[in-house]
């Protein structure tokens, strides 16, 4: 009841949900027809239910959301689930066709779920999150105009729906623990379908399964072979579908393939590292390879009743499977020696006369193999964080400044201007207010230049806070801001351009505060998606022991490590992190360095989800920076497009590729 | 013989930024206060061995950000919780209102299996700032929220001073232990049921 009342609420003053209404009703049309075309191919196929609204938000931007229809389908006694991208909406056109089918749900059978996990916020949108019995879950479906209770409903009107036992939330699908319940599942089942039929009837889009022929080497058509061979003696047809869901979602057996390929290849792009590959023995790398992909093959197969099973065994087996990559210890140096951070006599040789940056990506990359000299970050900073463009030369800087002081002094002065009459009567305001009040008395105190009762430096850093939050009204002031600034302050002193630089950061980094966590969560599922690619062992005991939401790493997300280094090493891995040399995110690379670490400790102290927490919690001050930068430097060329491929677009601190609705307001506090 | 097992009692601490959550879960634990405390970012706990009737309990202190935008985390840390902490600042009125929130927020996100008799206890901390004169929120108000959820256990603690706190924490450690019990029915040797059940009901005394 105050579910519903409060939807409405969040719904009627909301202008994104009024855009996406407006984009479903008139895609309806279009949709309507395109229903007629694909009833063709869909015959026999019962439509069960249908919910138009239905949207995959697959980055943080309101502007890439992507509307669609979900549907319900029933054939020979097996639902389906579908969910179809409305075509051509016009706000998306940044997102590709591409882009778009590879989050198309096309005809997922119900004996391919596990589970389906029910987000009903009182405010906010309500969405679902559906989990394979793989282990993989497509990304939340977000119910624009409600109904996940109908659609909940209606599911279990067609298949067994158990609530689980330690959320109320989840409701496993075909759960079937008690032998009763077992038997009877083996009537509702449908014994057979005609495998040509599986296929030709649920065409699934042909990218991938297209994209990797030609490319595989023998040893992967063998294993295809068989792969293929075995799944035809089990004539089981929803095993053939999620053949294409598992190419699709569970891209490690590509990547791994695709790995394997790109290492034949003569050129992969990395001139240095091509000659340390051709020294190694290249061959025992590739095997191994592609012998971690016919055991995740295998474990695949594996449905979750045997899960159980493989658990109990475990108990005493604390046996560390080997890190993939580990063999070849040598790839663990690609990284580059640090070199000591760039002095002044080397940062003027990179400007011209006129203080432009001649070869910006040439002065990133000196950044990145080594820092700079603590006296010049001031100079630095705002060219690495957007503030300075490159080719400024020291007058347009200069007359930068002087406009940009001018401009905080106005912001400012907007909440300076606040009587105290008027903030009784400004909520929000006082709220913010005090929150800041809180958090920058709380903020690197034991820092000297944040030490001691009334200092300066922590009213500064208030008013540049309390600023921001009136700059980008939509943002606000969300904990986690403070420690960004704080370093940002100490460097550059002044307040308005310490504002300017924060400004700049919070450009890229905004989206960890939304108040839908969704950059936060963009950027965990893309930390699952690398440690899969490249530590795939690892991967599989975070899925065994329930830890892939990654929720352990969540504040060295949130705050790029901040907290898990001294105050000296933070900012050497910050202006790393914001060369952007190598890849905008780095910093996930950095993630998997350290977990990658850790990782016979983890696995062999079998710890669980609580145990890893306070573990991971507690290497703050214990790891190492520069040969952690080295391994996920390493890392990231491993990975190389395997690697991007695995972090989605727009991802933070990928930067907007549009001027939309930065910060989606979906609800009204603070 | 007395058993010398030992079993985990996990309580959640909950409640607006700054009331001083991580402050008491220090105190109780670590018998310091300090004003350099960051902002709990993600989420910790700390543990502490706590004996009750010659049984040593492990209490498993979860310590979350207070933010909002941070809730849609508590599905991950509140699993499985055997008691909820709920803490407001005496000298805030919101934070005494966010209260309801708080506690459905959990009830939502815990899911446990028998939300109307799962334990709550609650503080109002900072009772000494300004030597209660900036106080706004009554005594009298917070034990009429506690009756009207149930006869919710009431505390009001002080981090700083340490005031009232330990007395606070064996509270919960006991309320998560009855809740504990009725799970854990396999567990042979179990603490007296019936005195337990019957301080629940008398709400605030024990
Ligand atoms: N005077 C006083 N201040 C407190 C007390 N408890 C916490 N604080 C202060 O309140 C602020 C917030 O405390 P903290 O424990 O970090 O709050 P949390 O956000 O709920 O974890 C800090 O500046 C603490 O020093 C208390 O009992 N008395
Ligand atoms: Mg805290």
């Amino acid at each position: 009841m105050s579910m519903e009342a409060s939807e409405l609420h969040d719904l009627s003053d909301d202008a994104d949900y009024a855009a996406s209404q407006q984009q479903g009703s008139a895609s309806m049309m279009r949709c309507d027809s395109e229903k007629r075309s694909s009833s063709s191919e869909h015959e026999g196929a019962e439509l069960i239910y249908l919910k138009d609204n239905v949207a995959i938000h697959p980055t943080q931007f309101a502007s890439e959301r992507i509307s669609g229809r979900l549907k319900l389908t029933k054939q020979d006694s097996i639902l389906f689930l579908s969910w179809i991208p409305y075509k051509g909406q016009t706000s998306n056109a940044k997102l590709s066709e591409k882009d778009r089918s590879l989050y198309t749900i096309t005809a997922v059978p119900f004996t391919e779920v596990r589970s389906i996990r029910r987000h009903t916020p009182a405010l906010g949108w309500q969405y679902v999150i559906v989990v394979l019995s793989s282990g993989l879950a497509f990304p939340p479906l977000y119910f624009y105009n409600g109904g996940v209770r109908e659609f909940l409903a209606l599911v279990k009107q067609h298949v067994y729906l158990a609530r689980s036992g330690e959320d109320a939330n989840v409701f496993l699908v075909n759960d079937f623990q008690s032998p009763l319940q077992r038997t009877l599942s083996s009537l509702e089942l449908p014994s057979s379908l005609p495998v040509a039929s599986g296929q030709s009837t649920y065409p699934l889009d042909g990218g991938s399964s297209s994209d990797s022929q030609g490319r595989t080497s023998a040893g992967v058509d063998n294993r295809v072979s068989q792969y293929v061979s075995r799944k035809q003696k089990s004539h089981d047809p929803t095993r053939d579908l999620s053949i294409h869901l598992l190419e699709k979602f569970s891209l490690v057996t590509k990547f791994a393939r695709d790995t394997t390929t790109q290492l034949f290849s003569e050129n992969n792009g990395f001139g240095s590292v091509d000659k340390r590959w051709n020294n190694q023995p290249v061959h025992s790398y590739s095997e191994k390879l592609t012998n971690i992909a016919e055991e995740k093959d295998n474990e695949n197969h594996h449905s979750y009743p045997e899960k159980e099973h493989l658990n109990d065994e475990e108990i005493n087996l604390v046996d560390v499977p080997a890190d993939p990559l580990e063999f070849n210890k040598l790839s663990l140096v690609w990284g580059k020696p640090r070199q000591p951070p760039m002095g002044s006599k080397e940062l003027t040789a990179f400007l011209d006369s006129e203080g432009r940056v001649v070869e910006s990506k040439a002065l990133r990359e000196r950044v990145f193999y080594g820092g700079i000299e603590h006296q010049l970050r001031k100079e630095v900073w705002p060219f690495l964080l957007g503030y300075y463009a490159y080719d400024s030369t020291y007058a347009e800087r200069e007359y930068l400044r002087s406009v940009k002081r001018m401009e905080y002094a106005t912001l400012k002065q907007q909440w300076q201007s606040i009587s105290p009459e008027q903030a009784k009567r400004f909520t929000k305001y006082r709220e913010r207010k005090g929150l800041i009040d809180k958090d920058v008395v709380r903020t690197d105190r034991a820092f000297e230049y944040y030490e001691g009762d009334d200092n300066l430096n922590v009213n500064s850093m208030r008013d540049i806070l309390l600023t921001y939050s009136f700059y980008n009204f939509d943002l606000g002031y969300c904990q986690g801001m403070s420690d960004y600034l704080s370093p940002i302050l100490f460097v550059m002193g002044d307040e308005s351009e310490s504002f300017w630089c924060f400004v700049a950061l919070m450009e890229r980094l905004g989206p960890n505060f939304n108040r839908d966590q969704n950059g936060m969560h963009t950027q965990l599922f893309a930390l699952s998606k690398l440690v899969e690619l490249l530590d795939s062992p690892l991967h599989n005991y975070f899925k065994q022991n329930d830890c892939l939401n990654y929720f352990f790493c969540f504040r060295w997300i949130l705050i790029q490590f901040k907290r898990e280094f001294e105050y000296e090493k933070t900012m050497q891995l910050w202006e790393v992190l914001w060369t952007q040399y190598l890849t905008e995110h780095l910093h996930l690379y950095v993630c998997v360095a350290i977990l990658k670490r850790c990782r016979s400790k983890i696995m062999g102290e079998q710890m669980d989800f609580d145990t890893l927490l306070k573990f991971i919690n507690e290497l703050s001050g214990h790891i190492d920076l520069d040969s952690t930068v080295r391994d996920a430097e390493a890392l990231c060329i491993c990975a190389g497009e395997n690697g991007a491929a695995s972090i989605p677009p727009g991802t933070p601190p990928s930067l907007p590729l549009d001027e939309g609705v930065l910060y989606p307001q979906d609800d009204d506090v603070l | 013989m007395p058993s010398r097992r030992r079993t985990l009692l996990k309580v959640i601490i909950l409640g607006d930024s700054g009331v001083g959550k991580t402050s008491l879960m220090n105190q109780y634990v670590n018998k310091k206060f300090s004003n350099q405390y960051k902002a709990t970012i993600g989420a910790d706990f700390l543990t502490k061995e706590v004996q009750f009737e010659d049984r040593l309990f492990t209490l498993q202190i979860w310590d979350t950000a207070g933010q909002e935008r941070f809730q849609s985390l508590g599905v991950a840390f509140y699993r499985g919780a055997d008691c909820c902490v709920l803490v407001y600042d005496v000298n805030s009125m919101k934070s005494f209102d966010n209260l309801n929130n708080w506690r459905e927020e959990f009830l939502i996100q815990a899911s446990p299996s028998d939300p109307e008799n799962f334990p709550f206890v609650l503080i109002g901390n900072k009772v000494d700032v300004d030597g209660g004169n900036s106080r706004v929120v009554s005594e009298k108000k917070a034990k009429a929220w506690c009756a009207s959820k149930g006869n919710i256990p009431y505390f009001e603690t002080s981090a700083k001073e340490g005031t009232n706190v330990e007395e606070a924490f064996q509270c919960i450690a006991k309320n998560a232990l009855k809740s504990g019990e009725e799970e854990e029915l396999y567990l042979p040797d179990t603490i007296d049921v019936g005195t337990s059940s019957q301080q629940r009901s008398s709400g605030c005394e024990c």
